[in-house]
């Protein structure tokens, strides 16, 4: 059995849905949000049902990234939860929760723009001339 | 108040309307300035002008369509056009009515402004090539359109007086640009002609971006096919309204009223140094482009120009400014045929249908509210249209589309929307068969045609991609995405026009503008012309090409049997146009009308033809014109002995 609270479900698995690392969402500084968001705009019942199929996922896989990946494309990616879990990637992604963006912070701390090398429009100004060149590459973990 | 309270009175505070305020009260005239919108957005006070200009880019935040008014309030008491409520028009559902305008057809009119404080230029791009001296006599040299009744030369002061204002970034050699192909040679503009002898802009040009010497790497050399015509390919980096590093040759200081010469006068000093205009709450912010990557629709730090810079250095003694007070009617004498006043609807609150109307009183009146509502107003005030043109030979450039990914990534998504264009095709002699374009590159990939990068994410996870995979996927397609633009030069048609109707009005019983629209063959040769040059220009990139027109789009037309669509460059253009003779225009070289001899009517609304340039630069050109044509006029009458007393007057 999982001893896991569901907030770290959320992350451990948000963390195989979005390609970054714990880290990276972290310092996006939103996961309570989405968290929040996610939880706030399912019935409690498919809630349960959702951290249940994800930790049996975690739990089964023995850390193997190719078996937890498996779990997502036969359970997450099934007809039963698909539209969840493209909300949960969207959500990390864009900082939208279908097409509402959740807030003023969620638009900016958008992944899709790490994805894109580039920064959300208005928002991590890169400075006077930057787009001249190519992007500053920073690692990440 | 007595009936000669003002000088002048002046409809609306974008850049038109501001240019001429600041111009005006410098010179020591008294002027009444009324603004549609909300008091909020005019705040002087740099506090409240932060917090309200906050407001703004936290709206755009949290806006789900990022459009160009979405940063913006949208007052039911003074609509503006949004381009969410464009839809197709079928003979089912004709005219359309969802948002401001009424829309006709048979081609929905594309393009949107803002009717709020600093106008259209709080969301506009910012680009601002001059015209081209061709540009000014189409007629005469390519036997379309009209010419107009000034020459590029005798505009050349006002360009540079624009300059000065706007604070340009740019690099005057780059704009020479093809005039036209003899045999197999590229006659090029001489700009020591055209801009003169070690001219330059305020500021150095804006770095091109790295997507931009990618395209001009893999395409050195680039010659295309046009109708049996070849044509060099030619890169001329943009200029552009937006805060880069001064440059240490420009010597121009400022634009003054000469009482005596009885004009503008621009101004040099040797040891002058331009100094970058930063925000409005604080000069400090803004002094250089930071990247925000989001001028259309908001500026952040207000690194690019809007006219609200420019209004606040209007001289306050001379100012008052009545906010939240729609121009709705024109009042004239029918002896005279002068203009007696303005009636406006001052409402309450935003939203609110409570209001009060007064009438604003002064010896010049001007029209400075947008072409669209400056038509509007006229038509519903039954003035200055004898010529029967008030509301036609509405325009705006065609922007044809194209897209596609590089083999190479170019890292779009940075920078300014554009800091390139292509100018081969902006004059020619082609220009008696089809329309002129100039084709920027655009800086922030597939976003305006597929509202990528979100759609990119959506296709992906339909496709059940997700973590590595997915990152490694958004990276490779956004990154490599390439869309260029033809913006094509629209020809006046008297068809195309702005025309009012009772049974369309808004909440305070104004009129909604009532628009036709269609396109022409000259257009659509144009754009299968620019597709042609698209694709030869895609080959040569290396690029595969995504481009997708549809029938469905809401403006597509079908010519030769292929499809086209394009979209709305946000340049509306020509509804009250300047002319020569009074029976073929409305206003005349002064910008004045020539039915009334205290109206003038200014923005790019009087541009008899648009040309392949963004209009900004040179309506703001114009609207010096006129500033110093009203100069003139008000101190012709003083010299007749109708001074009065100069007084600080409360704003109200």
């Amino acid at each position: 059995m999982s001893k896991k609270t569901p907030k770290e479900s959320f992350l451990t698995i948000s963390v195989y849905l979005t390609g970054y690392s714990q880290v990276d969402l972290l310092g996006t500084g939103m996961l309570d949000t989405y968290y929040n968001t996610f939880v706030e705009n399912l019935e409690i019942e498919n809630v349960t049902t959702y951290f249940k199929e994800v930790d049996q996922i975690l739990d089964n896989s023995g850390n193997s990234e190719e078996k937890i990946n498996e779990g997502i494309t036969k359970v997450l990616f099934g007809s039963a939860l698909v539209s969840l879990t493209t909300n949960l990637i969207t959500m990390w992604y864009t900082g939208n929760w279908g097409q509402d963006v959740i807030s003023p912070e969620s638009y900016t701390q958008g992944l899709i723009w790490n994805a894109a090398q580039a920064h959300p429009p208005g928002a991590k100004q890169p400075g006077y001339g930057s787009w001249a060149d190519e992007p500053i590459e920073i690692p990440t973990i | 108040m007595n009936d000669h309270e003002y000088d002048v009175v002046i409809v609306g505070s974008g850049i038109a309307g501001s240019v001429l305020t600041k111009t005006l009260t410098q010179a020591g005239k008294k002027v009444l300035l009324l603004e549609a919108g909300l008091q909020a957005g005019i705040a002087f006070d740099a506090e409240k002008n932060f917090q309200n200009y906050q407001y703004y880019l936290n709206t755009f935040y949290k806006a789900g369509a990022k459009v160009p008014n979405s940063p913006y309030p949208n007052i039911e008491d003074a609509q503006s056009i949004n381009v969410l409520d464009i839809e197709k028009i079928t003979p089912e559902n004709k005219p359309t009515t969802n948002g401001y305008l009424v829309q006709e057809g048979p081609l929905p009119f594309a393009s949107d402004c803002l009717r709020g404080p600093g106008g259209t230029t709080l969301h506009w791009l910012g680009s601002t090539p001059r015209m081209l001296p061709n540009d000014f006599r189409m007629k005469t040299e390519y036997g379309v359109g009209v010419d107009w009744p000034i020459t590029y030369d005798e505009l050349k002061p006002y360009y540079e007086m624009a300059e000065n204002e706007i604070g340009i970034s740019g690099d005057v050699e780059d704009q020479k640009v093809p005039e036209k192909v003899v045999g197999d040679k590229t006659i090029y503009y001489n700009v020591d002609r055209t801009y003169g002898k070690d001219y330059v802009f305020p500021m150095k040009k804006i770095p091109q971006s790295y997507l931009d010497k990618v395209c001009m790497n893999r395409s050195k050399g680039l010659k295309v096919e046009l109708n049996k015509v070849v044509y060099d390919i030619v890169y001329s980096s943009t200029p552009q309204g937006r805060n880069s590093i001064p440059d240490p040759r420009y010597k121009l200081t400022g634009i003054t009223w000469d009482q005596r010469a009885k004009k503008l006068v621009l101004h040099r000093k040797d040891d002058y140094e331009y100094q970058p205009v930063g925000s409005n709450w604080d000069p400090y912010t803004g002094q250089r482009c930071e990247g925000n990557a989001s001028c259309v629709p908001i500026c952040p730090v207000q690194a690019k120009y809007n006219a609200l810079k420019t209004l606040r250095k209007s001289d306050p003694e001379y100012l008052a400014i009545i906010t939240q007070a729609v121009a709705s009617r024109i009042f004239y004498d029918k002896g005279s045929n002068d203009i007696t006043g303005i009636e406006y609807k001052k409402y309450k609150y935003a939203d609110s249908t409570v209001f009060e109307t007064k009438v604003a009183k002064g010896k010049i009146y001007v029209l400075a509210a947008s072409a669209i509502e400056n038509a509007k107003i006229l038509l519903a005030s039954g003035i200055a249209n004898s010529s029967d043109q008030v509301g036609r030979n509405l325009m705006d450039h065609f922007v044809m589309l194209t897209w596609g990914l590089l083999p190479e990534k170019g890292f779009p998504y940075r920078g300014p929307g554009s800091t390139t264009n292509i100018s081969t095709f902006r004059d020619g002699t082609f220009r008696k068969e089809h329309s002129a374009w100039i084709s920027p590159i655009d800086n922030w990939g597939w976003a305006w045609p597929t509202f990528a990068p979100g759609t990119d994410l959506s296709n992906a996870l339909s496709e059940g991609m997700f973590g590595k995979k997915l990152r490694a996927h958004l990276n490779d397609v956004i990154t490599r995405q390439l869309l260029l633009h033809f913006e094509c030069e629209q020809i006046p048609d008297p068809n195309n026009r702005v025309t009012i109707d009772p049974k369309y009005k808004d909440q305070l019983g104004n009129y909604r503008p009532v628009i036709q629209y269609q396109s022409t063959e000259y257009m659509n040769k144009a754009m299968e012309a620019a597709k042609k040059v698209s694709d030869q220009i895609f080959k040569a990139y290396g690029v595969e090409d995504f481009t997708d027109y549809t029938m469905k789009n809401a403006d597509a037309v079908k010519y030769n049997g292929k499809v086209y669509n394009f979209w709305g460059a946000g340049h509306i253009v020509g509804t009250h146009r300047m002319g020569s003779s009074k029976e073929h225009s409305v206003v005349n070289p002064d910008q004045r009308t020539w039915d009334h001899d205290n109206l003038y009517l200014v923005g790019c609304g009087n541009m008899p033809t648009i040309g392949t340039s963004n209009p900004t630069l040179t309506m703001t050109a114009l609207s010096f014109k006129a500033a110093e044509s009203i100069l003139k006029q008000l101190e012709k009458n003083e010299d007749h002995g109708s001074t009065f007393s100069k007084k600080q007057f409360e704003t109200t």
